[in-house]
């Protein structure tokens, strides 16, 4: 920062472990990018190349091809914003309840939330599929949203809470002294506040949706319904290696994470900072 | 009434009824979701560990009293040892995560060209999937393919190849690291949003006090992260307990089980349909271990001081 | 305050009306426009396999406009957990592809509808491989037949033939000759050999133990298991004795990936698998580089291999439709979908009519396994399918067990020990339940 003693030092001190940690951050995903380009006698060729000599985009079209990866893809995405929206919503209402009001079972609602993180998934999911088999939405979107929300909530709840609890209150009482009404203040004066922390809870909600296998293909009972992680699962089993072929779908399945967290990034620091601020 | 309500003034709130109700409302979806997609199921698990549920053999289904849980500790000689693996995993995944999540997030909050495009790219991990960063590393690691041989053996530090998922002494080890790999971030971005939140005026003064770096670290920054460590530890020490993508795809709790958390045991148990029952009751113990653990854990920290 | 209130009201009110509005209906297995609509689940989906099933499906519904067929499939590793659930629940799909070792467990649990009649009546009645027939019937409780075998495969080692004719060595038929040709195999910067000591790895283990021991029954009289017989004993000391001798390190965790990985980008001579990996060493090497021989033959000249090594097309009791169902059934079963099946897949199909098409009498790999299976010596064992924990016994016990002894933390005679008693156990706990 300021006071640094000499060139050498910050050399040593920063630039030094900065570039150790983006290289180690960095090197997982530029060798995924790498083995996606390369054709795939290239893979396994020693020397091994760190760059594609012959750079090939077959893999990608392989990939986008194989078993529908385009529907997949898509569904992803409905499923992904749709939870984001519902999730942003329960949250922000259950975090101001717990950040504003002092009520009987608090705690107990607090303890619930938590417990909720217990339990491998794994063990959940044939009841799970018999409440959604008996409301008919096996094979639905609706039953990923719910599930996800469920699963979600309780983190995003905290999240939210210890974020509110940061606005002061003066903020929206002044709001109201000045005589806007209730919805122009939610308006005008709490949403932009929210906003960080809608965007953090956001972020966390999608990632998870984006990525979550398990739950996702065992609800589902129908071709066209599955989510990316099933598509990318169907090039990892026995009789179907194509090691360019995976690495070139992970990288598709990246992409959309990646360009959110270059728009968010931002407001994803200040949305975590405004919830555990100390 | 919007103003003494938002004032939380309890004592005149008391005179609104429907005031009262407010914060039920607000969390009634929430809770009523819960309540049905997760707490009934996480409750036939427990009615589960009492029976002798198989679901590929139903003429095998009884009520079974406590054979599942007797079995866990008299007879079944994966559980202590799996246990201790969650242990050694848990705890060096979080504390590793903690140590160079807080490293990554005090040298992210300093001033340095491209500080944005820096940070968007050390976060990206937390964004990968377990499925996609054991594909990753998997190719990584390859005996015969693999980057870090290759980068090992053109350094001199190794002569020949080296099977790192291989051996009982280095799975563990490469399955951490890769993990750590996903989960430093979240620490790192947790922490850097709580270092933003210190004012800049409490280093100055220290400053003035003749404070070097090292002592403002241990007397205002650690202090005022406290509560975001306490949580995220927590949160963290839960998910990873319970996490098993990177161990399933990599090693499979492999080799000789020198992988195989207590989670992955289960995860063994409930993919192969054999004994739900007796997976439900493994299940119902680690539940209880997480729950006396959060409790203790809350407790010590003193996290939950009401306000 | 209220605003918010009513917009979360709102809220509940909308997701409740889509929650109700969405629910599908029972729709007796009709589609919009009238047609029946079938459902048929593949285990073992993928780039692969999945486009070879679309066509087959195309075809089928070309030939029967007002039959729908709706392709499901399911990434092999959580196929059978999948199944499992849907039986569970009650929601299973119309036709699927089972594999024999599921339909002991799939029939006890009344999930299948019985296929004597159908076949009976169909053309394809004595044109299926009577053999495969006959060995599903057995497998299971009531001796009916679930499943319509539509693909055999045969458990086989491929070798680098230009690596035997460069060392002058010839393919291996004995198990003595094996292990030789392993030893000299390694040389170079090669392995001899690789093995499967990650998942997987206990099913292709087991099958290599009685190709050698020459044992013909899981059980013998008493009940006791023949798995820690001094025979098996004998072969897995040297067998796991290549391990890193002949063999890369990773072994130890290899699966199907790891396994193939090393014989395909050329670091391993010889590798144990079946002949439906054909497809994946073809893309990596030109014809003369490669080729499949039969697991070596007991010391007095005999295959030994394990039977029911076939997937079928089975019908789930609970479809509303059974006589489309079976139609589809018959249609893949079909010599000209079964050649088009096994042909892209390279495995050996059970239809009669195939046998004399050209591309089976010039595929090699194809041969090779009739050369096992038409062989009147040759013996088919039959493992325990229809114990319920009996692949929970190969994937948990044994393969840890496995690598508890590559990696040098028990020996040999413990491991197949308990191996022996965990299965011994299963039988007893089957017996006493179904007395």
């Amino acid at each position: 920062m300021v006071n640094s003693r000499s060139r050498t030092n910050k050399i040593l001190f920063f630039y030094l472990p900065l570039t150790l940690m983006f290289t180690w951050t960095i090197f997982p995903i530029y060798w995924t990018i790498n083995t996606a380009f390369k054709h795939e006698g290239d893979i396994v060729k020693r020397p091994l190349e760190y760059f594609p000599t012959a750079p090939t985009v077959e893999n990608f079209v392989v990939a986008w091809n194989n078993v529908g990866f385009a529907t997949f893809f898509k569904n992803s995405l409905i499923v992904g914003i749709s939870t984001v929206l519902v999730v942003i919503v329960l949250s922000t209402l259950s975090g101001y309840a717990l950040s504003r009001y002092k009520f009987k079972g608090k705690r107990s609602f607090l303890l619930m939330l938590l417990a909720t993180q217990f339990i491998p998934r794994a063990m959940l999911i044939i009841p799970l599929f018999i409440i959604f088999k008996s409301m008919g939405l096996i094979s639905n979107p609706l039953s990923l949203i719910i599930t996800y929300t469920a699963v979600e909530i309780p983190f995003t709840t905290i999240l939210m809470s210890g974020f509110i609890g940061n606005i002061p209150r003066d903020l929206e009482e002044a709001a109201a002294v000045d005589g806007a009404s209730k919805l122009q203040s939610l308006r005008l004066v709490m949403l932009p506040l929210l906003l960080p922390g809608i965007v953090a809870t956001a972020v966390f909600t999608f990632i998870y949706t984006w990525n979550e296998f398990l739950l996702a293909l065992m609800l589902t009972n129908q071709q066209s319904k599955f989510t990316l992680p099933v598509g990318l699962s169907f090039m990892m089993g026995e009789f179907n290696v194509n090691y360019g072929a995976l690495a070139a779908g992970s990288v598709i399945a990246l992409i959309p994470a990646v360009i959110l967290f270059a728009y968010a990034q931002k407001h994803l620091v200040n949305g975590l900072g405004g919830a555990v601020k100390g | 009434m919007s103003s003494k309500q938002l004032s939380g003034d309890v004592k005149v709130k008391r005179k609104f009824k429907i005031d009262n109700w407010i914060p039920y409302l607000f969390i009634l979806p929430s809770f009523l979701i819960i309540a049905t997609f997760l707490f009934y199921p996480i409750g036939t698990v427990f009615y589960y560990s009492f029976q002798h549920y198989d679901i590929s053999a139903p003429f095998y289904n009884k009520f079974a009293g406590f054979e599942n849980f007797v079995k866990i500790f008299t007879a079944d000689k994966l559980f202590f040892p799996s246990l201790m693996t969650s242990l050694k995993w848990v705890v060096s995944q979080v504390g590793l995560q903690l140590i160079f999540g807080l490293l990554f997030a005090v040298m992210l909050n300093q001033t340095f060209k491209l500080r944005g495009f820096v940070r968007a790219i050390a976060f990206i991990p937390w964004a990968i999937s377990g499925v996609l960063a054991s594909v990753m590393w998997s190719l990584m690691y390859n005996e015969h393919m693999g980057v870090f041989n290759d980068i090992l053996m053109k350094l001199g530090i190794i002569s020949e190849p080296q099977a790192f998922l291989a051996s009982t002494s280095s799975a563990f080890i490469a399955v951490v690291i890769a993990e750590l790999w996903r989960g430093i971030p979240f620490f790192a971005i947790t922490l850097l949003a709580s270092l933003q939140s210190i004012p800049e005026e409490l280093y100055e003064a220290s400053d003035i006090d003749g404070a070097n770096k090292w002592e403002s670290f241990i007397h205002i920054t650690l202090p005022h992260l406290k509560n975001t460590i306490v949580l995220t530890t927590l949160l963290r020490t839960v998910w990873e307990f319970n996490n098993v993508d990177l161990i399933f795809n990599l090693t499979g709790g492999g080799p000789a089980n020198s992988t195989t958390t207590l989670t992955m045991y289960i995860a063994n148990l409930a993919v192969n349909g054999s004994d739900f029952g007796y997976g439900s009751a493994l299940t119902v113990i680690s539940f209880l271990l997480l729950f006396v653990f959060a409790m203790v854990y809350l407790k010590i920290t003193r996290y939950e001081r009401e306000d | 305050m209220k605003n918010l209130l009513k917009i979360s009201l709102l809220l509940m009110l909308v997701a409740g009306g889509i929650l109700a509005g969405c629910g599908s209906k029972d729709d007796g297995g009709k589609t919009a426009d009238g047609k029946t609509k079938i459902t048929f689940w593949d285990e073992n989906a993928g780039p692969q396999r999945t486009p070879i099933w679309e066509k087959l499906i195309a075809d089928f519904e070309e030939a029967n406009p007002d039959i729908d067929v709706d392709y499901v499939g399911l990434p092999k590793d959580s196929s059978k957990s999948k199944l499992d659930t849907a039986i569970a629940a009650d929601d299973m799909p119309d036709v699927g592809s089972v594999q024999t070792s599921w339909l002991p467990e799939f029939s006890i649990r009344e999930a299948l509808l019985p296929l004597d009649d159908y076949l009976a009546d169909s053309e394809l009645n004595d044109l299926i491989n009577e053999g495969a027939v006959t060995f599903n019937k057995d497998v299971v409780r009531d001796g009916k037949l679930y499943g319509i075998p539509y693909t055999q495969n045969l458990d086989v080692i491929w070798i680098r033939s230009d690596w035997f004719k460069e060392a002058g060595l010839e393919a291996p038929d004995t198990w003595d000759e094996f292990f030789t040709a392993v030893n000299e195999m390694t040389a170079d910067g090669r392995y001899g050999y690789t093995i499967r000591g990650g998942a997987g790895g206990s099913f292709q283990l087991q099958r290599l133990m009685f190709a050698y021991s020459g044992l013909e029954n899981y059980f013998d009289d008493n009940g006791k298991s023949t798995i820690n017989d001094p025979k098996h004993v004998e072969f897995l000391e040297k067998y796991f004795d290549l391990y890193k001798k002949n063999t890369p390190k990773s072994d130890i965790t290899n699966d199907y990936k790891e396994m193939i990985a090393g014989f395909d980008t050329g670091v391993v001579a010889m590798v144990h698998h079946n002949i439906g990996s054909y497809g994946e060493h073809s893309k990596a090497f030109e014809p003369d580089q490669f080729e499949a021989i039969p697991l070596p033959k007991t010391e007095d000249g005999r295959y030994v291999a394990e039977g029911g090594n076939t997937i079928n097309m089975s019908i789930f009791k609970s479809t509303k439709n059974p006589d489309e169902a079976w139609k589809f059934v018959e249609f893949i079963n079909s010599a000209e979908s079964q050649s088009y099946w096994n042909e892209q897949v390279g495995q050996i199909p059970t239809n009669a009519d195939v046998l004399d098409m050209d591309w089976i009498k010039d595929s090699a790999h194809i041969k090779t396994a009739f050369e096992v299976y038409d062989n009147p010596q040759t013996v088919l064992y039959k493992p325990p399918f229809y114990l319920p924990d009996y692949r929970s016994i190969l994937d948990n016990t044994v393969d840890a067990g496995t690598q508890k002894v590559m990696s040098g933390e028990s020996t040999v005679q413990e491991f197949l020990d308990e191996w022996a008693k965990a299965v011994e156990d299963s039988e007893a706990k089957y017996n006493d339940a179904m007395k």
